[in-house]
């Protein structure tokens, strides 16, 4: 079952948590970090029983351990570790190393009390700290062999709580160089969540049902404006109208897309989306269709513009009114933090990371951002990772497989020796 | 503030109980017309929020945790004595520290202290857009908009959509 190695990988997500053993391909549990209440109930489901097939997230009140990106409420925290070390992984922590993906720039108060966790806590033999750009930059340099000749790469993590664009070079982060967006997988769920209530239906307590209608149903468009023309065509014609039906509590346990067909008819489009109809953005104001219709169910609601204007926010953050540059600015600020030397390089070796890149098309729409704010005599090469949401675990698994990682660890009794602050030294940053 | 028990999780609110009307918080940011930079934030803010809202610290949560069902004395007593053992050990300083955000360890850390060329995490902030060209979206039906309600600033594209604006959303809520 474990890897042989004894060691547990841990990618504490401010979303998902992925955990399992070094050496392994992949992470044993992958469940949500936090707990939740059923309204009216007085139990907390704790990580993977919200993933019960019999359980309704319908209302439930989250307490989460990680706020924005930072391991900020550990009482939550080790309810969650607990839960996953001893019934998912089955181990002992006295007798296992454990290897935390830590948020970069995390605070030495948190870092502090995330050892205090660690050890006193939970009772781990020996820690270790890495963060997740250079353990993504490890993972794919082991697949590519340009990015192993190459030794560096950009990393661009766009997660559940943020996003940061992170120079890698020779499997350590450029600190100095990492730029930081304010947004990510949380923030646009509770945007969504906005947008539906605001148009049809209260969901403002539907947190978990309302991330699966955005995993689900959101893309990333190529062309705003025509895609924003042809989302004003009525039900039939409309190619990106679909449903999602809530959870009812009686027939159905958990929500979902209405009509799967329905809600793929966008990806046959023409790719680049100049519609041939430029017409109907006059024809169609007659046709404009109420979301409104008397027939919806009272556990349903429908998106059509949304689906790609969520996750258009990670492309122009200033449409929402935050005062930050875009993912593609994001990027080449980054870049160009590096030396110049390196610039070029790093172009051609962007990996993207994380569950916000998930969306259909995110990759093209990078690209397609990127080229017009690079040098032209640069190349621009766009990685896009096989499983992003376990990239920064798999590369985990590895480090923790090598032969010299206990060395890198601090062991228990030298943290009751020399406390937080003297052992963190060892971990570089 | 009526509408705030609406927002946060009712403890018997059911599926059918819900209801087809704007979330009660943007209504209530819309509705501070007289501060609208202010509601513009507190929707930001709101982008990082949890279903429950601001944790509440209820010091009665611990028993919480585990089966309700089998409450006999002598769990009880396990429990309060799990619960005594970890609240000496850790001390008051971790109960508070748990219920702190982020914003108030990052303040607490005081990173401007630091050497400019220490990198921080305020440092890898993104910084803002070099072309600041906002695009609005029509708040009843997500087109381009180009219009702006006069009473509380929301965007809308056409007069259908004022209309409904008017009708059913501009200012509805206010107390
Ligand atoms: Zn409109
Ligand atoms: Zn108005």
């Amino acid at each position: 079952m474990t890897g042989g190695s004894g060691v547990v990988v841990l990618d504490n997500g401010g979303g998902l948590l992925k955990a399992g053993f070094g050496g392994d391909m992949n992470p044993t549990a992958v469940v949500p970090n936090c707990m939740a209440k059923p309204p009216g109930s007085k139990k907390w489901l704790v990580a993977d029983q919200l993933q019960a097939q019999d359980v309704d997230v319908t209302g439930m009140a989250l307490k989460r351990p990680i706020d924005r990106g930072y391991l900020i409420n550990t009482e939550v925290q080790r309810e969650v570790w607990e839960r996953v070390l001893r019934n998912l992984l089955q181990v002992d922590p006295t007798n296992s190393s454990l290897l935390l993906v830590e948020p970069q720039f995390n605070p030495p108060a948190l870092q502090h009390a995330t050892d205090e966790l660690v050890f006193e806590e939970l009772g781990f033999k020996s820690f270790c700290v890495a963060d997740a750009p250079s353990l993504v930059h490890l993972y794919e340099a082991s697949h590519q062999p340009s990015l192993f000749r190459a030794q560096c790469s950009l990393v661009v993590d766009c997660g559940f709580s943020f996003t940061h664009a992170s120079p890698v070079l020779q499997n350590f982060t450029l600190n100095y160089a990492v730029r930081r967006m304010d947004l990510g997988g949380k923030a646009l769920t509770n945007y969504l969540k906005e947008l539906v209530s605001y148009r049809s239906l209260n969901v403002m307590d539907e947190t978990l049902l309302i991330d699966d209608a955005k995993e689900k149903l959101c893309f990333v468009s190529l062309d705003v404006p025509g895609d924003l023309r042809l989302a004003r065509l009525s039900s039939k014609d409309n190619p990106f109208r679909c449903s999602y039906i809530l959870p009812d509590g009686i027939t159905y346990k958990k929500g979902f897309v209405k009509d799967l067909d329905e809600a793929r008819r966008y990806c046959s489009l023409p790719a680049n989306g100049e519609s041939a109809n430029n017409d109907s953005a006059e024809s169609d104001r007659s046709k404009f269709e109420d979301k409104k219709k008397p027939e919806l169910s009272q556990n349903e609601f429908v998106l059509t513009n949304e689906r790609f204007l969520v996750p258009e926010m990670l492309f122009h953050p200033i449409d929402l009114g935050m005062n930050q540059a875009g993912l593609a600015e994001c990027i080449v600020r980054a870049i160009q933090a590096c030396h110049p030397y390196l610039q070029p390089v790093l172009f051609e070796s962007i990996i993207v990371t994380g569950g916000s890149t998930l969306f259909p098309r995110f990759t093209e729409r990078l690209e397609k951002e990127l080229r017009p704010l690079v040098p032209d005599d640069y190349q621009v090469k766009i990685i896009a990772q096989e499983d992003p949401i376990l990239g920064a675990w798999r590369g985990g698994s590895l480090l923790a497989h090598r032969p010299d990682f206990e060395s890198m660890c601090i062991t228990k009794s030298e943290y009751e020796e020399m406390g937080s602050m003297r052992c963190r030294r060892r971990f570089f940053h | 503030m009526e509408g705030e028990e609406e927002e946060n999780v009712g403890p018997f609110r059911r599926t059918s109980a819900r209801t087809r009307r704007m979330a009660t918080r943007m209504a209530s940011a819309l509705a501070s017309s007289d501060n609208r930079a202010q509601a513009a934030l507190a929707r930001l803010e709101a982008l990082e929020n949890d279903n429950a809202g601001p944790e509440v610290v209820d010091p009665n949560d611990d028993d919480e945790y585990g089966s309700d069902d089998e409450e006999d004395h002598v769990l009880m007593q396990k429990k309060q004595s799990k619960n005594m053992k970890r609240k000496t050990r850790q001390g008051k300083a971790l109960e508070k520290k748990a219920a702190r955000s982020f914003m108030d360890v990052l303040h607490e850390a005081n990173l401007e202290s630091l050497p400019p060329h220490v990198p921080t995490y305020s440092r890898a902030a993104v910084g803002p857009p070099s072309t600041s060209s906002r695009r609005y979206y029509c708040s009843v039906c997500g087109n381009a908009a180009n219009y702006t309600c006069v009473r509380c600033g929301t965007r809308f594209c056409s007069c259908r959509c004022q209309v409904i604006h008017n009708d059913t959303r501009c200012l509805k809520f206010v107390a």
